[in-house]
């Protein structure tokens, strides 16, 4: 049976302020889902509320149709965004213990700790310390407590701040390769690259409010702005003066701009540049999430304001 | 409910495996108790090791020697019964100073035994003359022998004139001499201490006391109150007082120590009352604030390194309590039965002598696990609150700083509480639930009366302060532990209080 989690209306008043508003989507199995938003936006309260570390003051979560309350608790695994363990403790035993807290017997729980360590590249820090380790280090130790269990959904709160490319690529491949199975990945990212790669599914949030929620592929065809990318060796600058477009970039002889009208057609524009300066590169541009992002959210506050 | 005891586990292995467990286990116990019991060795036990010799330098010539040991023996034993003091006279015997002026006087004491010899003869003589009329040449022969009378008296006289000054000279010879022999004994350590009594000391009743410290109150005491009676007796012999009737005058009295106690009556070792409770509070205060100290940072430290958050996505917030209140309440316990075992070994190889300390009793052993157990929620509740409202350590030290001065407050009253153990005031302080279990640890053992109804009450204050704090804590803390940053104000505190 493949999974399903639902969030309906959940809503989070703390003190007066709202973190969560009224949020819903829903998830499918094998589906990884993008918690965007600004600062603040209340993704990591949303997340917390998934995870049953807060319940929301109004709305649902349920996972196949069961209330989240009454799902075990090792069905889920979390990496929160504030990274911490315990200092003095041991790597192997800390771990075990994690996984014991979510139903593993100590044995399978071992088994796995070093599995995943040895996956990152940590088997040899097994018997350290963990305030022996790197900070990133310390993150990778995290994720591996997060997912040692083998949970069906995995939430995972900015899991790349901290690690270097390196190690975002292999916790990328971990976490394509836990899609695979059909279980449910939910992950908040300011990269929005990372996300690009990763996510099928974005919600973007603000104010703890859905502005902007769908497939990635479809939001992105739906966000396609009639823009094109130019830049030369030479000034541009006169490029300004075209009335048919409207610039939106720009920068070290390198200009975004779009078309005022859709029905005008590129050429005449290229064949007026090109009298005037080399063109170097040409390309129409397929909207990046970073650009769906900063001009939604500045929308959302321009509107507001 | 499996998780409540995988983390109390966890907790209990993680503290018990620490320095600091051990240290406040066997190290700071052991401390306070040598650090308090020192005193009472020094100023008890060690000069009664074994018998002292005291020496005697008598020119009173009434033995006095004598009359001392036997008091002495009468009064003060040692533990085996054997005396503790020896009365020593000393002897100038090798003294050549002292032997030479000796013959001289025995000289002189005889050319005056001679004289008055030849002056007795003269007087019998002349007695006779008087007597017998019919002597012829009677009136010359008084009249001669009138003159060796008075030749032979004038000698007399003068030989008596000398022997006293040799008298005097022997006497401040010997006196020199003997305190020149004791002061070496005493330099040698042979002689603890000496007396010397003066010729006139039955009038007088002045004597010194030499010793090297001659500020041990507890020695010089003993000797003014057996001199006493002896010169008493002294006295009352010169006025010829009969015997039998001195006896009956001077029997001694003699006081023993008791106190009541419900299982009839013990004697009273004051030493051993009065310390063994305040190691008692000592040791309960340091079980409650080891284990609720572990507890108090083991949430701030959660709280502040937010490993909260990874263990409340995996067990609920009353598993985690609840897992760190059963832990480290646990440890307390194995630290209060290390202590209690460590007792009972010490009783069962006679090193306390736990037949003459009645409260080392099983009971009292109980009484402790219990108010410890009390003591233990009912702070570790405090502390888990304190620690998660509470956003950074330094004040939260401070909080639990301020907790411990509370708890420990009951020993500056701990003497009255030795002297009136059920006090009214005390009573009432000890149903304060911050001071029950210090007060109740010390009145206990102290009480003459059992305390049956008091230990009723308090622990059932206990019991309905425990559910409230632990009620209090358990709402502050799923809610504080995920604030960080900024520290609560109150009316935060009492929103998060109400919030389900
Ligand atoms: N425990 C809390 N108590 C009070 N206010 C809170 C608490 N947690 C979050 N908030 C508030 O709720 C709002 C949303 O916070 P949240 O942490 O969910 O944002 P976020 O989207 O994760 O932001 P970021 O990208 O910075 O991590 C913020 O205004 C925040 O101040
Ligand atoms: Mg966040």
């Amino acid at each position: 049976m493949s999974l399903l989690l639902q969030v309906n209306q959940i809503y989070k008043e703390f003190l007066g302020v709202t973190a969560v508003n009224n949020l819903t989507f829903s998830v499918h199995g094998g589906e990884t889902f993008g918690l965007l938003g600004p600062n603040g936006a209340g993704k990591t309260t949303a997340m917390r509320m998934i995870m049953n570390i807060i319940a929301p003051d109004q709305g649902t979560v349920l996972l196949n149709d069961e209330a989240r309350a009454k799902i075990p608790n090792h069905r889920f695994g979390y990496l929160p965004e504030e990274r911490g363990l315990y200092p003095g403790a041991n790597v192997l035993e800390m771990l075990t213990y994690f996984g014991t807290l979510n139903n593993l017997s100590k044995r399978k729980a071992e088994v796995e700790a070093i599995r995943f360590l040895d996956r990152l590249g940590m088997v040899d820090f097994t018997d350290r310390k963990i305030n022996q380790l790197s900070k990133g280090m310390q993150q990778k130790i995290q994720f591996v407590a997060a997912f040692l269990h083998d949970p069906d959904v995995l939430i995972l709160d900015e899991p790349f701040s901290g690690l270097d490319p390196i190690n975002q690529i292999v916790l990328r491949e971990i976490l394509e390769e836990y899609k695979k199975k059909n279980k449910i990945l939910i992950i908040s990212t300011h990269q929005m690259e990372q996300a690009e790669k990763l996510c099928d599914h974005i919600c973007l949030i603000n104010q703890g409010k859905v502005i902007l929620e769908g497939n990635l592929n479809t939001l992105k065809r739906k966000n396609r702005e009639n823009a094109y990318l130019l830049s030369s060796d030479e000034d541009l600058s006169f490029l300004k003066d075209f009335s048919e477009l409207t610039i939106l970039e720009e920068g070290n002889n390198t200009y975004k701009f779009a078309l005022n009208d859709s029905k005008l057609s590129v050429s005449g524009i290229l064949k007026k540049v090109e009298a005037q300066a080399n063109i170097r590169k040409f390309e129409m541009m397929e909207p990046s999430l970073h650009d769906i992002f900063i001009q939604k959210v500045q929308e959302e506050n321009g509107g507001q304001a | 409910m499996k998780n409540l005891f995988r983390i109390a586990r966890w907790e209990f292995i993680t503290r018990f495996r620490s320095r600091s467990f051990l240290f406040n286990t066997f190290v700071s116990p052991l401390l306070f108790t040598a650090v308090i019991t020192l005193p009472i060795f020094f100023f008890n036990y060690t000069p009664e090791v074994s018998t002292k010799l005291v020496g005697v330098i008598d020119l009173s010539g009434k033995n006095l020697a004598k009359d001392l040991q036997k008091q002495l023996n009468r009064y003060y034993r040692l533990d085996n019964q054997s005396r503790e003091y020896v009365v020593l006279k000393v002897s100038v015997d090798n003294s050549m100073p002292y032997n030479e002026a000796l013959s001289e006087y025995k000289e002189a004491v005889a050319y005056k035994d001679s004289v008055t010899a030849v002056f007795n003869q003269i007087k019998r003589q002349r007695s006779e003359y008087y007597k017998n009329t019919k002597i012829p040449n009677r009136d010359y022969f008084l009249k001669t022998s009138y003159e060796k009378l008075q030749t032979s008296r004038e000698e007399k006289e003068l030989a008596e004139i000398e022997l006293s000054h040799y008298k005097a000279s022997l006497d401040s010879l010997y006196k020199r001499e003997a305190q020149k022999m004791a002061d070496s004994l005493l330099i040698s350590d042979v002689l603890n201490a000496y007396l010397l009594f003066p010729d006139d000391f039955t009038r007088r009743g002045h004597l010194e006391y030499h010793s090297k410290n001659p500020g041990d109150l507890r020695e010089t005491e003993r000797f003014e109150k057996i001199l006493q009676t002896i010169i008493i007796e002294k006295r009352m012999l010169e006025d010829r007082v009969a015997r039998p009737k001195i006896k009956r005058w001077l029997s001694s009295i003699s006081i023993q120590k008791y106190q009541l106690m419900p299982q009839g009556q013990t004697e009273w070792n004051f030493y051993a009352q009065f310390y063994g409770p305040l190691i008692g509070v000592f040791l309960l205060f340091m079980a409650i604030f080891t284990s609720g100290g572990y507890l108090f940072s083991s949430v701030l430290l959660e709280k502040s390194n937010r490993v909260i958050e990874i263990l409340l996505s995996y067990a609920s917030s009353r598993q985690l309590m609840g897992g760190k209140i059963l832990g480290l309440g646990f440890l307390g316990l194995v630290q209060v039965l290390t202590w209690i075992f460590i007792t009972a070994l010490f009783a069962a190889s006679d090193i306390i002598p736990v037949d003459k300390i009645n409260y080392l009793s099983l009971a009292n052993a109980f009484y402790f696990l219990l108010y410890f157990s009390l003591g233990f929620l009912f702070y570790g509740a405090i502390f888990i609150t304190v620690g998660s409202i509470s956003s950074n350590e330094y004040d939260a030290q401070q909080i639990n700083q301020l907790l411990r001065t509370v708890a420990i407050f009951p020993v500056l009253l701990s003497l009255v509480v030795l002297a009136e153990p059920n006090a009214p005031f005390i009573q009432a302080l000890s149903y304060i639930p911050f001071l029950t279990p210090s007060f109740m640890i010390m009145r206990i053992p102290l009480s003459s009366v059992p305390l049956t109804m008091d230990i009723y009450i308090t622990v059932g204050i206990m019991i309905i302060s425990i559910i409230a704090v632990i009620l209090l804590a358990g709402r502050t803390f799923r809610v504080a532990t995920l604030m960080q940053g900024k520290r609560a104000s109150f009316s935060e505190v009492l929103q998060w209080i109400r919030v389900k």
